[in-house]
Protein backbone atom coordinates (compact mmCIF):
# COMPACT_ATOMS: atom_id res chain seq x y z
CA UNK A 1 0.00 0.00 0.00
CA UNK A 2 1.99 3.08 -0.91
CA UNK A 3 1.73 6.28 1.69
CA UNK A 4 0.24 8.04 -0.94
CA UNK A 5 -3.14 5.83 -1.01
CA UNK A 6 -3.22 5.92 2.60
CA UNK A 7 -3.07 9.73 3.05
CA UNK A 8 -5.41 10.54 0.30
CA UNK A 9 -7.92 7.56 0.66
CA UNK A 10 -7.63 6.44 3.77
CA UNK A 11 -6.46 8.75 6.61
CA UNK A 12 -9.57 11.70 5.76
CA UNK A 13 -11.96 8.44 6.65
CA UNK A 14 -9.49 7.14 9.89
CA UNK A 15 -11.94 8.43 12.58
CA UNK A 16 -14.57 6.07 11.04
CA UNK A 17 -12.34 3.59 10.84
CA UNK A 18 -11.43 3.91 14.27
CA UNK A 19 -14.92 4.11 15.89
CA UNK A 20 -15.55 1.29 14.35
CA UNK A 21 -12.52 -0.90 15.63
CA UNK A 22 -13.05 0.67 18.94
CA UNK A 23 -16.82 -1.13 19.36
CA UNK A 24 -15.74 -4.45 18.27
CA UNK A 25 -12.56 -4.79 20.32
CA UNK A 26 -11.96 -4.72 23.77
CA UNK A 27 -7.74 -4.41 23.87
CA UNK A 28 -5.43 -1.94 22.23
CA UNK A 29 -3.82 -4.96 20.67
CA UNK A 30 -7.15 -6.12 19.23
CA UNK A 31 -8.04 -2.20 18.12
CA UNK A 32 -4.92 -1.74 16.01
CA UNK A 33 -5.01 -5.48 14.00
CA UNK A 34 -8.58 -4.50 13.26
CA UNK A 35 -7.56 -1.35 11.99
CA UNK A 36 -4.93 -2.48 10.17
CA UNK A 37 -6.80 -4.96 8.51
CA UNK A 38 -9.82 -2.97 7.66
CA UNK A 39 -6.81 -0.72 5.94
CA UNK A 40 -5.65 -3.78 4.28
CA UNK A 41 -8.69 -4.74 3.16
CA UNK A 42 -9.78 -1.08 1.83
CA UNK A 43 -6.81 -0.93 -0.18
CA UNK A 44 -7.07 -4.56 -1.98
CA UNK A 45 -10.53 -3.77 -2.59
CA UNK A 46 -10.30 -0.25 -3.43
CA UNK A 47 -10.87 -1.75 -7.80
CA UNK A 48 -14.35 -2.93 -6.64
CA UNK A 49 -15.23 0.71 -5.26
CA UNK A 50 -17.80 1.52 -7.87
CA UNK A 51 -18.51 4.84 -7.00
CA UNK A 52 -22.17 4.24 -6.94
CA UNK A 53 -21.67 5.67 -3.51
CA UNK A 54 -19.71 8.26 -1.27
CA UNK A 55 -16.66 6.78 -0.47
CA UNK A 56 -17.28 7.40 3.21
CA UNK A 57 -20.12 5.00 2.63
CA UNK A 58 -18.30 2.24 1.01
CA UNK A 59 -14.85 2.64 3.97
CA UNK A 60 -18.46 2.32 6.28
CA UNK A 61 -19.52 -0.61 4.91
CA UNK A 62 -16.25 -2.17 4.57
CA UNK A 63 -15.24 -1.27 7.95
CA UNK A 64 -18.38 -2.76 9.35
CA UNK A 65 -18.13 -5.94 6.87
CA UNK A 66 -14.26 -6.72 8.11
CA UNK A 67 -14.61 -6.12 11.97
CA UNK A 68 -17.71 -8.22 11.80
CA UNK A 69 -15.98 -11.16 10.25
CA UNK A 70 -12.86 -10.80 12.99
CA UNK A 71 -15.51 -10.92 16.18
CA UNK A 72 -16.78 -13.71 14.35
CA UNK A 73 -13.35 -15.54 13.78
CA UNK A 74 -12.11 -14.31 17.65
CA UNK A 75 -15.52 -15.59 18.92
CA UNK A 76 -14.81 -18.86 17.14
CA UNK A 77 -11.48 -19.39 18.64
CA UNK A 78 -11.98 -18.99 22.36
CA UNK A 79 -15.10 -21.15 21.97
CA UNK A 80 -12.18 -23.83 20.64
CA UNK A 81 -9.80 -22.84 23.49
CA UNK A 82 -10.13 -25.07 27.00
CA UNK A 83 -11.31 -23.09 29.59
CA UNK A 84 -8.62 -24.22 31.76
CA UNK A 85 -6.41 -22.23 29.71
CA UNK A 86 -7.90 -19.37 30.51
CA UNK A 87 -5.92 -16.72 32.70
CA UNK A 88 -7.36 -16.63 35.74
CA UNK A 89 -6.83 -13.29 36.45
CA UNK A 90 -6.81 -10.81 33.49
CA UNK A 91 -4.83 -7.75 33.45
CA UNK A 92 -6.30 -4.05 33.49
CA UNK A 93 -6.36 -2.92 30.29
CA UNK A 94 -5.57 0.95 29.34
CA UNK A 95 -8.36 3.02 29.00
CA UNK A 96 -9.27 3.86 25.37
CA UNK A 97 -10.62 7.13 25.80
CA UNK A 98 -10.00 9.72 28.21
CA UNK A 99 -13.75 10.71 28.10
CA UNK A 100 -15.62 8.66 31.36
CA UNK A 101 -19.01 8.65 29.63
CA UNK A 102 -17.42 8.04 25.77
CA UNK A 103 -15.68 5.51 27.85
CA UNK A 104 -19.00 3.70 29.67
CA UNK A 105 -21.12 4.31 26.07
CA UNK A 106 -18.33 1.99 24.41
CA UNK A 107 -18.39 -0.91 27.02
CA UNK A 108 -22.17 -0.51 26.88
CA UNK A 109 -21.84 -0.94 22.55
CA UNK A 110 -19.59 -3.54 23.34
CA UNK A 111 -22.63 -5.47 24.83
CA UNK A 112 -25.46 -5.31 21.82
CA UNK A 113 -25.30 -7.67 19.16
CA UNK A 114 -22.55 -7.33 15.93
CA UNK A 115 -25.56 -5.81 13.44
CA UNK A 116 -26.73 -3.65 16.23
CA UNK A 117 -23.27 -2.34 17.31
CA UNK A 118 -22.60 -1.17 13.85
CA UNK A 119 -26.79 0.19 13.56
CA UNK A 120 -26.06 2.52 16.62
CA UNK A 121 -22.24 3.73 15.38
CA UNK A 122 -24.15 4.87 12.28
CA UNK A 123 -27.14 6.26 13.73
CA UNK A 124 -24.84 8.08 16.31
CA UNK A 125 -22.62 9.15 13.18
CA UNK A 126 -25.65 11.22 11.94
CA UNK A 127 -26.37 8.40 8.84
CA UNK A 128 -29.87 8.84 7.57
CA UNK A 129 -31.94 5.39 7.84
CA UNK A 130 -31.87 5.18 4.07
CA UNK A 131 -27.77 5.31 4.54
CA UNK A 132 -27.97 3.31 7.58
CA UNK A 133 -29.96 0.36 5.53
CA UNK A 134 -27.76 0.54 2.06
CA UNK A 135 -25.26 0.24 4.78
CA UNK A 136 -26.23 -2.94 6.51
CA UNK A 137 -28.28 -4.41 4.28
CA UNK A 138 -31.44 -3.28 5.84
CA UNK A 139 -34.94 -1.80 5.44
CA UNK A 140 -35.07 2.29 6.27
CA UNK A 141 -38.75 1.40 8.31
CA UNK A 142 -36.84 -1.43 10.07
CA UNK A 143 -33.82 0.86 10.90
CA UNK A 144 -35.77 3.20 13.12
CA UNK A 145 -37.66 0.76 15.10
CA UNK A 146 -34.25 -0.96 15.85
CA UNK A 147 -32.61 2.50 16.72
CA UNK A 148 -35.59 2.71 19.02
CA UNK A 149 -34.51 -0.59 20.33
CA UNK A 150 -31.12 -0.23 20.56
CA UNK A 151 -31.23 3.31 21.94
CA UNK A 152 -33.68 2.00 25.11
CA UNK A 153 -31.01 -0.61 25.71
CA UNK A 154 -27.96 1.44 25.47
CA UNK A 155 -30.07 3.44 28.31
CA UNK A 156 -30.52 0.50 30.58
CA UNK A 157 -27.02 -0.64 30.31
CA UNK A 158 -25.52 2.84 31.00
CA UNK A 159 -28.39 3.67 34.01
CA UNK A 160 -26.72 5.08 36.75
CA UNK A 161 -23.63 5.11 35.46
CA UNK A 162 -23.24 8.60 33.72
CA UNK A 163 -24.44 11.43 35.03
CA UNK B 1 -29.00 16.05 34.28
CA UNK B 2 -28.60 12.70 32.34
CA UNK B 3 -27.06 12.76 29.07
CA UNK B 4 -28.07 11.62 25.99
CA UNK B 5 -26.47 9.29 24.08
CA UNK B 6 -25.92 11.84 20.88
CA UNK B 7 -24.17 14.31 23.52
CA UNK B 8 -21.96 11.89 25.15
CA UNK B 9 -21.03 10.74 21.13
CA UNK B 10 -20.38 14.41 20.09
CA UNK B 11 -18.28 14.99 24.08
CA UNK B 12 -16.43 12.35 23.83
CA UNK B 13 -14.62 12.74 20.37
CA UNK B 14 -13.78 16.38 21.33
CA UNK B 15 -11.01 15.08 22.95
CA UNK B 16 -7.95 15.00 20.89
CA UNK B 17 -6.50 11.89 21.88
CA UNK B 18 -9.70 9.97 21.01
CA UNK B 19 -9.03 9.12 17.76
CA UNK B 20 -5.46 8.67 17.24
CA UNK B 21 -5.03 6.40 14.01
CA UNK B 22 -2.67 3.92 15.30
CA UNK B 23 0.41 3.12 12.90
CA UNK B 24 0.29 1.05 10.26
CA UNK B 25 3.87 -1.44 10.44
CA UNK B 26 4.26 -4.86 9.89
CA UNK B 27 0.60 -5.67 8.75
CA UNK B 28 1.04 -8.97 7.47
CA UNK B 29 2.16 -10.68 10.57
CA UNK B 30 -0.65 -12.21 12.32
CA UNK B 31 -1.74 -13.30 8.93
CA UNK B 32 1.94 -15.35 8.02
CA UNK B 33 2.13 -16.86 11.55
CA UNK B 34 -1.62 -17.99 11.41
CA UNK B 35 -0.60 -19.60 8.10
CA UNK B 36 2.30 -20.79 9.65
CA UNK B 37 0.67 -22.47 12.31
CA UNK B 38 -1.99 -23.88 10.31
CA UNK B 39 0.34 -25.44 8.42
CA UNK B 40 2.02 -26.94 11.56
CA UNK B 41 -1.18 -28.22 12.71
CA UNK B 42 -1.80 -30.21 9.44
CA UNK B 43 1.67 -31.24 9.45
CA UNK B 44 1.38 -32.59 13.04
CA UNK B 45 -2.06 -34.35 11.86
CA UNK B 46 -0.22 -36.33 9.15
CA UNK B 47 2.46 -37.39 11.13
CA UNK B 48 0.03 -39.03 13.80
CA UNK B 49 -1.63 -40.08 10.37
CA UNK B 50 1.31 -41.89 9.36
CA UNK B 51 1.80 -43.56 12.98
CA UNK B 52 -1.70 -44.80 13.24
CA UNK B 53 -1.99 -45.82 9.98
CA UNK B 54 0.81 -48.01 9.42
CA UNK B 55 0.64 -49.35 12.81
CA UNK B 56 -3.04 -50.35 11.65
CA UNK B 57 -1.20 -51.75 8.30
CA UNK B 58 0.88 -53.89 10.66
CA UNK B 59 -2.32 -55.42 13.15
CA UNK B 60 -3.58 -55.95 9.93
CA UNK B 61 -0.40 -58.09 8.34
CA UNK B 62 -0.17 -59.88 11.41
CA UNK B 63 -3.40 -60.87 10.99
CA UNK B 64 -3.18 -61.94 7.54
CA UNK B 65 0.05 -63.78 8.28
CA UNK B 66 2.16 -61.08 6.89
CA UNK B 67 4.05 -60.30 10.18
CA UNK B 68 7.33 -60.06 8.23
CA UNK B 69 6.00 -57.46 5.56
CA UNK B 70 4.19 -55.67 8.28
CA UNK B 71 6.73 -55.37 10.34
CA UNK B 72 8.99 -54.09 6.93
CA UNK B 73 6.40 -51.53 6.29
CA UNK B 74 5.95 -50.03 9.85
CA UNK B 75 9.92 -49.35 10.33
CA UNK B 76 9.73 -47.92 7.10
CA UNK B 77 6.70 -45.65 8.24
CA UNK B 78 8.07 -44.93 11.30
CA UNK B 79 11.44 -43.83 9.95
CA UNK B 80 9.00 -41.55 7.94
CA UNK B 81 7.19 -40.15 10.72
CA UNK B 82 10.43 -39.19 12.29
CA UNK B 83 11.63 -37.66 9.51
CA UNK B 84 8.84 -35.52 9.03
CA UNK B 85 9.11 -34.76 12.98
CA UNK B 86 12.68 -33.76 12.49
CA UNK B 87 11.51 -31.63 9.47
CA UNK B 88 8.81 -29.89 11.41
CA UNK B 89 11.48 -28.90 14.34
CA UNK B 90 13.37 -27.13 11.57
CA UNK B 91 10.37 -25.23 10.50
CA UNK B 92 10.76 -23.94 14.59
CA UNK B 93 13.68 -22.44 14.03
CA UNK B 94 12.61 -19.81 11.03
CA UNK B 95 13.26 -16.45 12.39
CA UNK B 96 9.90 -15.21 13.59
CA UNK B 97 11.44 -11.46 14.63
CA UNK B 98 11.99 -11.20 10.62
CA UNK B 99 9.40 -9.24 8.72
CA UNK B 100 6.79 -10.59 7.61
CA UNK B 101 7.68 -10.74 4.23
CA UNK B 102 11.15 -12.30 4.82
CA UNK B 103 9.45 -14.62 7.37
CA UNK B 104 6.92 -16.24 4.86
CA UNK B 105 9.72 -16.05 1.97
CA UNK B 106 11.85 -18.43 4.53
CA UNK B 107 8.53 -20.34 4.96
CA UNK B 108 8.40 -20.80 1.31
CA UNK B 109 11.74 -21.76 0.93
CA UNK B 110 11.52 -24.25 3.85
CA UNK B 111 9.07 -26.48 1.86
CA UNK B 112 10.69 -26.64 -1.29
CA UNK B 113 13.71 -27.43 0.51
CA UNK B 114 11.37 -30.40 2.70
CA UNK B 115 10.38 -31.62 -0.76
CA UNK B 116 13.65 -32.19 -2.61
CA UNK B 117 14.63 -34.24 0.97
CA UNK B 118 11.80 -35.80 1.06
CA UNK B 119 11.55 -36.55 -2.77
CA UNK B 120 15.20 -38.42 -1.99
CA UNK B 121 14.03 -40.39 0.86
CA UNK B 122 11.06 -41.55 -0.81
CA UNK B 123 12.98 -42.69 -4.09
CA UNK B 124 14.20 -45.59 -1.56
CA UNK B 125 11.10 -45.94 0.20
CA UNK B 126 8.06 -45.83 -2.53
CA UNK B 127 9.42 -49.32 -3.90
CA UNK B 128 10.66 -50.88 -0.65
CA UNK B 129 6.76 -50.10 0.33
CA UNK B 130 5.22 -51.07 -2.79
CA UNK B 131 7.64 -54.35 -3.22
CA UNK B 132 6.95 -55.41 0.22
CA UNK B 133 3.65 -55.13 0.55
CA UNK B 134 3.68 -57.26 -3.06
CA UNK B 135 5.66 -59.82 -1.72
CA UNK B 136 4.16 -59.53 1.74
CA UNK B 137 0.40 -60.32 0.58
CA UNK B 138 1.28 -62.80 -2.25
CA UNK B 139 3.09 -64.90 0.71
CA UNK B 140 0.39 -63.88 3.55
CA UNK B 141 -1.73 -66.65 5.12
CA UNK B 142 -4.99 -65.14 3.39
CA UNK B 143 -3.53 -65.38 -0.04
CA UNK B 144 -2.56 -69.42 0.32
CA UNK B 145 -5.78 -70.34 -1.65
CA UNK B 146 -4.94 -67.32 -4.99
CA UNK B 147 -1.46 -68.54 -4.66
CA UNK B 148 -2.30 -72.05 -5.39
CA UNK B 149 -4.88 -71.59 -8.28
CA UNK B 150 -2.25 -69.55 -9.86
CA UNK B 151 0.45 -72.48 -8.94
CA UNK B 152 -1.78 -74.57 -10.71
CA UNK B 153 -3.35 -72.71 -13.84
CA UNK B 154 0.05 -71.14 -15.02
CA UNK B 155 3.42 -72.56 -15.77
CA UNK B 156 5.46 -68.63 -15.30
CA UNK B 157 6.20 -68.90 -12.17
CA UNK B 158 9.61 -68.07 -10.27
CA UNK B 159 10.29 -68.74 -6.83
CA UNK B 160 6.41 -69.46 -6.52
CA UNK B 161 5.42 -65.92 -7.68
CA UNK B 162 3.73 -65.03 -11.21
CA UNK B 163 6.39 -63.40 -13.57
CA UNK B 164 4.10 -61.24 -15.44
CA UNK B 165 2.33 -59.59 -12.68
CA UNK B 166 5.69 -59.50 -10.36
CA UNK B 167 7.65 -57.72 -13.58
CA UNK B 168 5.08 -55.28 -13.95
CA UNK B 169 4.70 -54.92 -9.79
CA UNK B 170 8.48 -53.95 -10.32
CA UNK B 171 9.00 -52.06 -12.84
CA UNK B 172 5.80 -49.78 -11.64
CA UNK B 173 8.36 -49.75 -7.69
CA UNK B 174 11.34 -48.49 -10.01
CA UNK B 175 9.05 -45.94 -11.99
CA UNK B 176 7.45 -44.30 -8.41
CA UNK B 177 11.76 -44.39 -7.16
CA UNK B 178 12.13 -42.75 -10.44
CA UNK B 179 9.70 -40.13 -10.14
CA UNK B 180 9.26 -39.88 -6.27
CA UNK B 181 9.90 -36.15 -6.25
CA UNK B 182 6.96 -35.72 -8.65
CA UNK B 183 4.92 -37.77 -6.91
CA UNK B 184 5.87 -36.10 -3.52
CA UNK B 185 5.07 -33.10 -5.16
CA UNK B 186 1.11 -34.00 -6.01
CA UNK B 187 1.43 -35.11 -2.57
CA UNK B 188 1.96 -32.11 -1.07
CA UNK B 189 -0.16 -30.09 -3.35
CA UNK B 190 -3.19 -32.69 -2.86
CA UNK B 191 -2.66 -32.32 0.99
CA UNK B 192 -1.52 -28.75 1.33
CA UNK B 193 -2.29 -27.14 -1.38
CA UNK B 194 -5.02 -24.66 -0.13
CA UNK B 195 -2.62 -23.41 2.21
CA UNK B 196 0.09 -23.01 -0.67
CA UNK B 197 -2.64 -20.64 -2.48
CA UNK B 198 -3.04 -18.75 -0.12
CA UNK B 199 0.78 -18.60 0.45
CA UNK B 200 1.66 -17.38 -3.03
CA UNK B 201 -1.71 -14.76 -2.31
CA UNK B 202 0.24 -13.50 0.45
CA UNK B 203 3.41 -13.01 -0.85
CA UNK B 204 2.13 -11.59 -4.12
CA UNK B 205 -0.12 -9.01 -1.96
CA UNK B 206 3.35 -8.35 0.10
CA UNK B 207 5.44 -7.61 -2.86
CA UNK B 208 2.69 -5.70 -4.75
CA UNK B 209 2.86 -3.66 -0.91
CA UNK B 210 6.63 -3.16 -1.21
CA UNK B 211 6.97 -1.69 -4.39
Amino acid sequence: MSSDFYNSSILPYAAIIIKICRAYTNTQEDFEDYYQEVCLQIWKSRNNFRGQSEWSTWVYRLSLNVSMTLLKKQKTNVQQLDSGFLPTEVSEEPRAFADDSLEQLYSAIRQLSEIDRGVILLYLEEKSYQEIADIIGSNPNNIGVRIKRIKGRLKKLLDGKIN
Amino acid sequence: MEKSIEAIWKQGFLHSDALIAPKINDIYSKKSMHIIEKFEKMFLVNIWGIIIGSSLLFIGAYLAGATFAGSIILLMMLYVAYTAYHEMKTLEKIDKGQNSYAFLKSFKDWIYRSIERYGNMYRIVYPVLILTFYFGIWFSDVFVNIRELVVEQSNDLIFGLHIYTTVVVIITAVMMGVFSKAIHRRDVKTMYGGIMKKLDLALAEMEELRE
